[in-house]
């Protein structure tokens, strides 16, 4: 699953910053889910920030789309949920699928569970889920014109139907992240007889499909109404009978209707609360669960390779070194100074990313120094008064945003390096600086996906989004490798070395990364907040003690 | 009169048919695919060509822009790019929201400002005038969104209410649906009370001093009576002139209000149409206001006409 | 007080007329005749004071991080307290007024520049030219102003002239009606006929005759016109339009990260809210006393006596 430029603008910045730095802050122990019999009925009540566009998950990665149909639709496999996984983590379980087992290197087999069958809506009318319907889905998936998504599974040859519950993928090259990408959010199993009848699946009328709930009703830009499922495969799941989901844009309206006990989680995204209302809030609402975890977005610095002075790995570093992440953190609503600063693999990501103090002198340099060390290296490098560069970014990423750019730009300038900054609209931005086209200097947020492979495509030749226009062979072949690495150890250390690596190309330079405070209710139980759009993963197993 | 009508309808025509064509020209001035931001950052050379293709994008402008018209007679704005949803079904579920919030918005402007200016008139440069107008003026003064986050916030920090974050149809609840425009048209139309303030005030000063005024003040008739019955009727008239000028304003300035209160109305729908290049929705929609403005000024003038015998230009 | 009975003080004979009374007499005048008019003057030059003099008025610069002194609540140090940024929000509040003047003289400048020309040549030439320009100035006016905001801003891109820009455009609609419409009623007079026939050009009587007695009207739109230029940038900054930093905006420190401390650091969002309202009532008021003294339709009517 991913997140577009465009909803990281609607997630206001929550999570910024410009710099480096060390030091993880250690992440709320999970309350302990008390042995409890789950309660059924009620209504989870939860606000969405932006309003879906449409419900078509082959023509869109918005989250604003996802989030609904993480409701609605089942997949082959998913993540765990529930109070006692960490967030951050990403255990794979099954979901449509009872069993799979690889063979070779290339080939899946997957074994679909029986019986289990679509939402009793028109036009699917409650038939059973077979193994045609998962090929048809990935056929569309992978051929459907303009689906940003085809990434998410571009390693994938076809897809044949072995029998009735069982579908076999055939890989180009093999992928030891196939499972965690079939588990994102994008690749949920749509019904061929949705798309016959509507031409796509852009209509609320069209989502039909094997979830815990049922999507009843949707009035644009009002709420999104979803109603138990019961033909639901899990027996017993979900809990709850209803969801209801408020569309309403404007935070401070979100937080103050969360207070008045309209919403049963937290008001932003990913159920979170600002930490500077966190206060307030429990003030308000008496034994108010709360769990921090650290988010996937952070911004980053695409500095163009070519061009000088960022020829030179020496100035790079500077930029890097120079920048404060701590400050940035510190000055932030949603972290008020709690986060961790990120290494190529965000820090989101517990068993990936690289602790701070293992990487190479020079990598941990750039999250420990000062601007005067920074300026030092300047010196080094052949200039001892300091650089100046444009950069462009867009203040399209809400005010939280530009605040963290106001403080990286002041900790630069103290290390001489003067940024001249030059403001697109974001619609703008997106077309031309995004893709590369901008002048020395980019600051952009990056995140989105739950799968650490997929920050590894900033650093590939050809991709789109190599904004810097890296083209380092051994680091290609490293990432390339590692993909082939099935076991978990193994390949983990291949992703500690090319995270080392990269510290000390510093192609781009990462920024921290927020803290946030995950809040619910005291009266939601089983309910473990984690990153990503996977909102029904996280609901069904949760119920309301009321 | 009925000729005045007329003429003023052919008038309107050409206002239109320009209009038509900036509406149709100026989102396509905007910077950004409109293409590339559907596909986000995961552009596909070969997709971005065939999606613009199926979008009937790639044609000249000039056959467009006719297409479009044509449709426009047959009623017919085109559907959203991004939801494919006709933007006529669009504009028929959101239009009502908006006039409901700025006519609501313009009664109580009107509440506040009438008594307010009449006051002042009549008590010019006496404490109460200057108290009134001041008043008046600060209204305009706060920034409205300001209040809105205060009266939305405040309460619920300290009492735990908050106004109702979801918007209810006419037809569930006709009470909660009216109600629940009270608090942003209240303060929408605080913001709008000083302009009709100061007109009435100015109005009803050079009105009051015309001479049939003051004989009926020599006549000895009550200063009640003189204002009510004898100015206001005249002062009325540029009154109603400015309502239609403060309609067009609150039709196009109620996005923040509506970001704020969460209701669906045209003007959220028209800026995120605009952040997203969805040109069909914002040609629709500038469209539909901009005829509506016409349509108002005409009445405007044309009741103007009514209600004054010695105007006709 | 007995204002009406003004209108029937007999005129005075030119002969015995006084000479012109000093400026200091008419300020004092003024005060006493347009108390709040005065106190909205005062508003507006204690605004151009800070503006003009912010480097030595405010004690820290306006993007100036001072350490350790984050969320300050006002206090003797911080007369205003400090931002989450750790700013000191008076030196911000008293830049901001630069913002605040430059958008708003700004603005206001060519809107009423373009408003002039377009209204006094429509309105002088009449005939074609002024139906085909009223229908297009119809046309632009009719125009929700979001979107002709919206859509320069995302052609020229976020900043301090680009805002300017879309302001003053869009103003100059509705002032160019007005002008054109005093410009008919400035031309009916006798002594343009009479310059015409002296052989005048029109560029000649537009600029000699027509203009300075349509100024008065010019003048009374742009201070109105100041006014709803700021807070026009106060609600573009809320949508995500305003002026961009470093500049600090009092708009964009209201909408922005004010509001969103709104509760555990009100003071961030009160000053430059002050400050808008005071400013926006200051230019309000002086705007009305000024109309209140130039507006010939009100001249004999009590409201306009000087002497």
């Amino acid at each position: 699953m991913t997140i577009s430029r465009r909803d990281l603008l609607k997630l206001s910045g929550g999570a910024l910053a410009v710099g480096a730095g060390a030091q993880v802050l250690e992440l709320g122990r999970p309350t302990p889910a008390a042995a409890q019999t789950p309660k059924r009925g009620g209504t989870f009540r939860l606000r969405s920030h932006v309003a879906p566009v449409h419900f078509d998950p082959h023509q869109t990665i918005a989250f604003a789309t996802m989030i609904p149909l993480s409701l609605a639709y089942s997949r082959l496999v998913k993540v765990k949920a529930g109070s006692a996984v960490v967030p951050g983590t990403q255990p794979i379980e099954g979901d449509l699928a009872e069993s799979w087992e690889r063979q070779g290197d290339t080939v899946y087999v997957f074994k679909l569970r029986k019986g289990v069958r679509w939402q009793p809506k028109p036009p699917v009318n409650g038939r059973e889920l077979t193994a045609e319907d998962v090929r048809y889905t990935y056929d569309r998936f992978l051929n459907a014109k303009g689906n940003p998504n085809r990434f998410v599974l571009e390693m994938v040859d076809k897809v044949e139907v072995l029998d009735k519950y069982t579908v076999k993928f055939t890989l180009r090259e093999p992928n030891a992240w196939f499972l965690d990408r079939l588990a994102s959010t994008s690749t949920w199993i749509v019904a061929k007889e949705c798309v016959d009848q509507f031409g796509d699946l852009k209509s609320p009328d069209s989502v039909v499909g094997s979830g815990p709930w049922m999507l009843q009703r949707y009035e644009p830009n009002v709420r999104l109404t979803f109603v138990r499922n019961p033909n639901y495969y899990i027996p017993g799941l979900p809990y709850v009978d209803n969801v209801d989901i408020a569309l309403s844009q404007d935070p401070a309206a979100g937080f103050a209707a969360f207070l008045a006990g309209a919403f049963d989680f937290g008001p932003e995204y990913g159920m979170v609360i600002r930490r500077s209302d966190l206060d307030i809030a429990k003030a308000r609402v008496k034994n108010l669960g709360t769990r921090d975890y650290i988010v996937v977005f952070g911004g980053f610095t695409a500095m163009k390779l070519d061009q000088d002075p960022f020829k030179d790995v020496r100035v790079r570093r500077a930029v890097a070194m120079a920048d404060n992440w701590r400050e940035v953190l510190e000055t932030n609503a949603w972290s008020l100074g709690k986060g961790a600063p990120n290494p190529l693999i965000p820090a989101a990501f517990r068993d990936w990313t690289i602790p701070i103090d293992q990487l190479p002198s020079e990598g941990r340099r750039l999250y420990e120094s000062t601007s005067a060390d920074a300026r030092k290296l300047l010196a080094e490098a052949g200039h001892p008064n300091g650089i100046k560069v444009p950069m462009e970014t867009t203040p399209g990423y809400g005010p939280d945003w530009m605040d963290a750019v106001q403080v990286a730009l002041k900790n630069w300038k103290a290390a001489g390096i003067d940024v001249d900054m030059k403001l697109k609209e974001y619609g703008a931005f997106v077309s031309s600086s995004l893709l590369g086209k901008f002048d020395r200097m980019m600051l952009t947020l990056r995140g989105g996906t739950t799968d650490p492979d997929t920050y590894f495509t900033l650093m590939l030749p050809g991709e789109p989004l190599n904004s810097s226009g890296v083209n380092d062979p051994k680091l290609t072949e490293m990432v390339k490798q590692q993909r082939r690495i099935f076991d978990e150890k193994k390949r983990r250390d291949l992703v500690f070395d090319i995270q080392r690596y990269a510290s000390q190309q510093v192609y781009y330079a990462f920024g921290a990364s927020v803290s946030a405070v995950a809040a619910w209710m005291p009266y939601v139980k089983n309910f473990g907040p984690n990153i990503g759009h996977d909102y029904g993963g996280r609901l069904m197993g949760a119920w309301l003690d009321k | 009169m009925k000729k005045y009508v007329l003429r003023r309808l052919l008038v309107a025509i050409p206002s239109l048919l320009i209009a038509s064509l900036i509406v149709f020209t100026l989102p396509r001035l905007l910077p950004g695919d409109v293409v590339q931001l559907m596909l986000e950052e995961k552009a596909y050379g070969k997709d971005l060509e065939e999606l613009r293709a199926k979008m009937g994008l790639n044609r000249p402008i000039y056959i467009q822009y006719w297409e479009w018209l044509g449709k426009i007679g047959r009623g017919d704005l085109g559907e959203s790019l991004w939801t494919r949803r006709p933007v006529v079904e669009e504009l028929l579920r959101r239009l009502p929201v908006s006039l409901e919030l700025g006519l609501l918005a313009l009664f109580f402007s009107i509440l506040i400002a009438l008594p307010i200016g009449v006051l002042a008139a009549v008590r010019q440069d006496t404490l109460s005038d200057y108290v009134a107008r001041s008043l008046a003026i600060l209204g305009l003064s706060v920034p409205g969104f300001w209040i809105a986050t205060l009266v939305v916030l405040l309460p619920a920090i300290w009492w735990g209410w908050s106004p109702p974050i979801q918007f209810t149809e006419f037809a569930k609840d006709k009470w909660a649906h009216f109600s629940q425009f009270l608090i942003p048209a209240f303060i929408l139309g605080i913001a709008s009370a000083a302009a009709i303030m100061r007109l009435t005030r100015a109005m009803l000063l050079e009105v009051l001093r015309q001479d049939y005024v003051r004989t009926a003040w020599a006549k000895g008739l009550r200063e009640s009576i003189v204002v009510a019955k004898h100015s206001l009727k005249n002062a009325i008239i540029p009154v109603i002139t400015v309502m239609g000028i403060q309609i067009a304003q609150i039709l196009g300035g109620t996005v923040i209000f509506e970001q704020i209160f969460g209701l669906p109305g045209m003007g959220r729908f028209l800026f995120d149409a605009i952040n997203q290049r969805d040109y069909p929705v914002i040609q629709g929609v500038n469209l539909i206001i901009v005829s509506v403005v016409v349509m108002m000024n005409l009445l405007v003038d044309a009741m103007y006409a009514f209600l004054d015998p010695r105007i006709r230009y | 007080m007995a204002n009406h009975v003004g209108a029937l003080d007999a005129p005075r004979a030119i002969a015995t007329r006084p000479a012109r009374p000093s400026p200091l007499r008419l300020a004092w005048l003024f005060c006493r005749r347009k108390p709040l008019g005065a106190f909205g003057a005062v508003l507006v030059l204690l605004m151009i004071v800070m503006a003009l003099f912010a480097n030595w008025i405010a004690p820290y610069s306006f993007d100036e991080t001072i350490r350790g002194a984050r969320m300050k609540a006002p206090g003797s140090q911080f007369w205003m307290g400090t931002d989450n940024l750790g700013r000191d929000i008076f030196s911000r509040v008293v830049y901001g007024a630069r913002v605040s003047v430059s958008v708003g003289f700004g603005a206001v400048l060519l809107a009423n520049f373009l408003a002039t020309i377009i209204g006094i040549t429509s309105g002088y030439f009449g005939g074609k030219y002024d139906i085909c320009v009223q229908r297009v100035v119809d046309a632009w006016q009719s125009f929700p102003f979001l979107v002709v905001i919206l859509s320069i801003m995302a052609v020229l891109g976020p900043g301090l002239l680009n805002v300017i820009l879309a302001l003053g455009v869009l103003g100059a609609s509705a002032g160019s009606r007005v002008i054109r419409g005093a410009t008919i009623g400035v031309i009916q007079n006798q002594y343009i006929e009479a310059a015409r026939a002296v052989g005048a050009g029109h560029l000649r009587i537009m600029a000699r005759y027509v203009f300075p007695n349509v100024a008065a009207t010019i003048i009374i739109l742009a201070t109105i016109g100041l006014g709803a230029a700021i807070l026009a940038e106060s609600a573009l900054s809320f949508l995500g339009f305003g002026v961009p930093p470093p500049y600090p905006a009092w708009g964009a420190m209201l909408s922005g990260s004010g509001r969103s401390y709104m509760y555990t650091a009100p003071w961030m969002a009160i000053w430059p809210g002050a400050a808008i309202s005071l400013a926006v009532f200051g230019f309000n008021m002086l705007g009305d006393a000024l109309r209140d003294l130039l507006d010939p339709r009100l001249r004999g009517s009590g409201g306009g006596r000087l002497r």
